[in-house]
């Protein structure tokens, strides 16, 4: 009751405040004319009765200003008329506003949109049931750590394992996509039948793949996406039971998955995030030799941790290696990590640079504030003393600034969150390749929280500055002096402002440097191919007949130079085919340790992307499983097995003839020739050396055509359409895309990188610029009358500028020597990101320091003029 | 302000509105006039904490206000004393007799 009181009086106080402050004076009047009444009643006479009352009664404002103030709302209204009074005072200065409140938006929100992907990348689960138990299992063996699972090693874990309640497999191929519209190629997942239900809890309709669909003469079913549903067969609600054609025969669907599906593996797995349909392979004892090619991942029984798994993994590892698995590898381990660690184990780094960086802007923006603030504040230290002679209190003084500073963070709060969300929103546009996983990023809550919480904080922190003024006033001495002096301490917390902004822009700058000379050292690599007017779009064909005919009519079209294909495009590492290989002559033990990228192709593949033939000759047609098997090699490879002779004629043993749908029986090929490495996964690391087998012994369902024109020809990909569609064989082919753009996504994330790392430093620098400029300009107008003797005693105009810019140099050289030094130990941390260069290049170093030096003098030009144009009268005269 | 008047003990204002009001409904002068009569003048309050206590009484609920007419046909808030406000009264007048009770027991024990 008493509290409902509190509410609806102090509302009522608030909203008809008027009617309010009209009963008080009522009844404080009321009271005033009855205490004269009661004097007059005595016998006084009116004017007396009058007298004798207020003397009693007191002032009657004073009454009824004392009467107002109770109540809650009053607290309110005073700090409506205190955010008032900071509304006047910022518009009254608007540069000031405008600055303050911009450095402090882009400050707070160049931090909102990296902790939104701090966010989205770190600190959010995946959105998997149970994801804190999911584990990526890898194999290390040979050479080549992080290798796929074959199903024999899937099938012992599975029977072994204690700590894992599943471990589940899947890999990605291309395949014809089934449903209605033109035949389409995309991604199909072959997965275990127990794999959907780790990522999803339930399918948006029918059911998952179970232990019936593991059976010898069970049906073939399909899960389809929910985009493929929804885009090639019209979201028909009664898709569960039908048939649909795939590839060698037909499929019942089973289910279909819910919208926002979507499988989020480590970058190096080359399982895409959106997969078009699964279809589920049986788990079985398979051939203890069998190829690698399944990721796998597992889920931690309850009381399961990982380090309890990892211990078993080691103990299954063993097992397998003594029942001839792998034929006794020497390094054989396997190992499990957290899939939402594995996940962000590249990405990591990278965002907490960027964290770092944006929290050094952050810095540098509050250092200027509290600077503005802090000049601002002796500005009116003649205001504020009158102020307080006036009679306001200290607190009052205090409690005014607090809101100021307040209302101007809110303001940069309010502007940082719609930079942050623009920023981020370009970000999520550009989409860098390394975060391709996170389509879900979006300004949450959590980042509204903290980036009121820093606006909170820093508003703490900057009010500070001003706030130490106010404290050392000494009336009568500031009045006399008419706030027009500074003094040394108050100097030299400028110049330690100063200081720290250069050496963060300095750092800043210098982190820039490195990550834009990676940049262009990635802009000048040779990827091994020319991709100038080269084209290709991924055709489903299904056998060598088929897929020669479509290179005879391809290569027909005019302008069209020459048609070829390969299995694997170049620099495109969704999906890969890889396996061991070994020379003539080498030891059981030592056959499965060394893996090569295999590729298969059709002859003049070399010509076409433009790669270099180094030694031997390309395939030609009779080069087909009647003949001898042969195999191209890179220079890599050839240098690895053969060092100081040629390659040619020598014998590898690889995969290369198929038995079965996807395993390739092995045998021995003679190396033909030798080419030029070409980069298959990135631009800027050699990860395996390259094996090329004629398609005749390797034919695989889905393969790139490469188109090489001559200049410019219009409508070739509607003429390559046509020209597919005419030959009436069923071909299903993507979106032709010029070879350029493959290079072009290759380096997505490193020009992504630069042109932030760009963006952030250009920030930083005119922030810190800015910060030398208005010191120095104000400063120089308190030294105008120093300076105005100076000239009246014969200074030389190069002597005052002299004066100025040795004011300004003096935090700028400082700030250098520390950014200098704080470079020297934290720009190591970017060693992963860079690429032929090092950390600490010196001539980055020696271009940073020329940039800032040539800038901040730019920025003291001003106030150096200013200096020279005072008039040494009117200065004295001022004075 | 004039400093001539005996200042109402600290925290006791309460209870004399309380008891002013439990005998009839009373404008604020007229609360300030009993309490002074009644005391014979030790207590005077001025109207600036009088009125602010009332308002404060009123929003615990202890008080309800009314504008009326005077005798003389004047508006005027009267304050009337509620059932909480009686209960209130009632604790405080307990609390109040304890503690003057002790306060001279342990006075006539110095004299």
């Amino acid at each position: 009751m008493s509290f409902w009181r509190q509410v609806t009086y102090g509302l009522r106080g608030l909203l008809r405040r008027n009617e309010r402050d009209r009963e008080i004076d009522d009844e404080v009047e009321h009271y005033f004319e009855e205490t004269t009444a009661a004097y007059r009643e005595r016998g006084l006479t009116d004017e007396d009765a009058c007298r004798a009352a207020r003397q009693e009664c007191g002032n009657l404002h004073t009454a009824k200003e004392e009467v107002r103030t109770y109540g809650w709302e009053n607290t309110i209204r005073t700090l409506g008329a205190d955010l008032r009074f900071a509304g006047r005072q910022l518009r009254r200065n608007p540069v000031f506003a405008v600055t303050a409140v911009l450095m402090l938006g882009i400050g707070i929100g160049a931090n909102t949109a990296i902790f939104t992907f701090v966010n989205s990348v770190l600190l959010r689960p995946l959105p998997y049931p149970e994801s804190n138990r999911l584990t990526i299992v890898l194999s290390e063996l040979g050479n080549s750590s992080r290798a796929p699972a074959s199903m024999f090693e899937l099938y012992q874990m599975r029977q072994r394992s204690r700590t894992f309640d599943q471990i589940a497999g899947i890999w990605v191929t291309n395949r014809a996509l089934p449903g209605k519209g033109d035949p389409e190629q995309g991604k199909a997942g072959e997965v275990t039948s127990n794999f959907l239900q780790l990522f999803c809890t339930r399918p948006m309709l029918g059911r998952f793949f179970g232990p019936e669909d593991d059976l010898e003469n069970a049906p073939s079913t399909v899960v389809l996406s929910h985009q493929l549903w929804v885009r090639k067969f019209g979201s028909d609600p009664r898709i569960v039971g039908k048939s649909v054609p795939l590839d060698r025969g037909s499929s019942i669907v089973i289910g279909v998955l819910p919208q926002d599906f979507r499988l989020i593996f480590p970058e190096d797995s080359s399982v895409p995030p959106n997969v078009d349909y699964f279809q589920s392979v049986p788990i079985g004892p398979w051939e203890p030799n069998g190829p690698g090619f399944l990721h796998l991942v597992g889920r931690l029984r309850g009381a399961g941790t990982l380090a309890a798994a990892q211990a078993e993994l080691a103990s299954i590892a063993a097992e397998i290696n003594d029942i001839g698995a792998r034929t006794k590898v020497i390094n054989y381990h396997l190992y499990a990590f957290s899939l939402q660690d594995d996940d962000v184990r590249e990405v990591r780094r990278t965002l907490y640079l960027l964290f770092g960086a944006v929290a050094f802007i952050l810095m540098i923006g509050c250092a200027n504030v509290a600077n503005l603030l802090m000049i601002r504040a002796r500005q009116r230290l003649h205001e504020t003393t009158i102020r307080a002679a006036l009679g306001a209190s200290t607190l009052r003084l205090i409690r005014q600034i607090l809101t100021e500073t307040f209302a101007t963070v809110l303001l940069g709060g309010a502007v940082a969150l719609l930079l942050g969300w623009a920023a981020l929103k370009a970000i999520v546009a550009v989409e860098p390749s390394s975060f391709a996983n996170l389509g879900h990023v979006s300004l949450d809550l959590r980042v509204l929280a903290f980036t009121f919480m820093i606006a909170v904080l820093i508003s703490a922190i900057v009010a500070l500055a001003p706030i130490s003024t106010v404290r050392h006033l000494k009336l009568a001495e500031d009045l006399k002096r008419s706030g027009r002096s500074t003094t040394r301490k108050q100097s030299r917390s400028t110049t330690v402002l100063v200081t720290t902004e250069v050496a963060l822009a300095f750092v800043l700058l210098i982190g820039t440097g490195l990550l834009v000379r990676t940049f262009a050292n990635i802009l000048r690599v040779d990827p091994g191919f020319h991709p100038e007017s080269v084209f290709t779009l991924r055709a489903s064909v299904p056998n060598y007949d088929v897929l020669r005919e479509v290179q005879r009519a391809l290569t027909a079209l005019p302008g069209v130079q020459s048609v070829s294909t390969v299995s694997h495009l170049p620099l495109d590492d969704q999906g890969n085919w890889y396996d061991y290989y070994w020379k003539d002559g080498v030891s059981v033990d030592q056959q499965n340790t060394e893996m090569a990228d295999m590729r298969s192709v059709l002859p003049g593949y070399f010509d076409t992307i433009g790669a270099q033939l180094m030694q031997g000759r390309d395939f030609t047609e009779s080069d087909d499983a009647a003949h001898q098997h042969v195999a191209l090699i890179d220079e890599i490879l050839a240098r690895r097995l053969w060092p100081g002779e040629s390659a040619l004629g020598k014998r590898i043993n690889v995969s290369d003839s198929p038995k079965g749908p996807y395993e390739f029986e092995r045998d021995w090929l003679v190396v033909v020739g030798v080419i030029r490495h070409i980069q298959c996964h990135t631009l800027t690391a050699t990860v395996r050396p390259q094996i090329y087998v004629p398609y005749s012994l390797a034919p695989r369902p889905s393969m790139f055509m490469v188109i090489r024109t001559r200049g410019t020809v219009p409508h070739l990909a509607s003429s390559v359409r046509k020209q597919i569609a005419a030959l009436n064989r069923n071909v299903p082919i993507t979106q032709l895309e010029p070879l350029s753009s493959v290079i072009a996504r290759a380096r997505a994330e490193s020009r992504f990188l630069s042109v932030l790392a760009t963006l952030l430093s250009i920030i930083a620098l005119q922030l810190a610029l800015g910060g030398i400029y208005g010191v120095l300009s104000y400063s120089v107008v308190l030294r105008t009358a120093e300076i105005g003797i100076r000239m009246a005693v014969g200074a030389q105009r190069v002597e005052i500028m002299r004066l100025v810019f040795a004011e300004g140099f003096l935090p700028v050289t400082l700030g250098i020597a520390a950014g200098t030094i704080w470079s020297a130990v934290s720009m190591p941390l970017l060693d992963h990101l860079l690429f032929e260069i090092r950390p600490s290049s010196p001539v980055i170093y020696l271009l940073s320091i020329v940039a800032i030096f040539v800038l901040s003098g730019i920025a003291m030009l001003v106030p150096a003029l200013q200096a020279i144009r005072i008039d040494p009268l009117r200065a004295l005269a001022c004075e | 302000m004039t400093g001539q008047k005996t200042d109402v003990i600290q925290g006791t204002l309460d209870l004399l509105i309380l008891k002013t009001l439990s005998l009839e409904p009373m404008h604020g002068f007229g609360i300030a006039r009993r309490v002074e009569q009644v005391s014979r003048g030790v207590f005077k309050v001025n109207p600036g904490s009088l009125l602010t206590a009332l308002q404060r009484l009123e929003r615990a609920g202890w008080l309800d206000s009314q504008w009326r007419n005077t005798e003389n046909s004047r508006r005027a808030k009267f304050y009337i004393l509620t059932r909480t406000g009686k209960k209130q009264l009632e604790i405080q007048e307990a609390d109040w007799n304890r503690r003057a009770s002790a306060v001279a027991r342990l006075l006539r024990q110095e004299a």
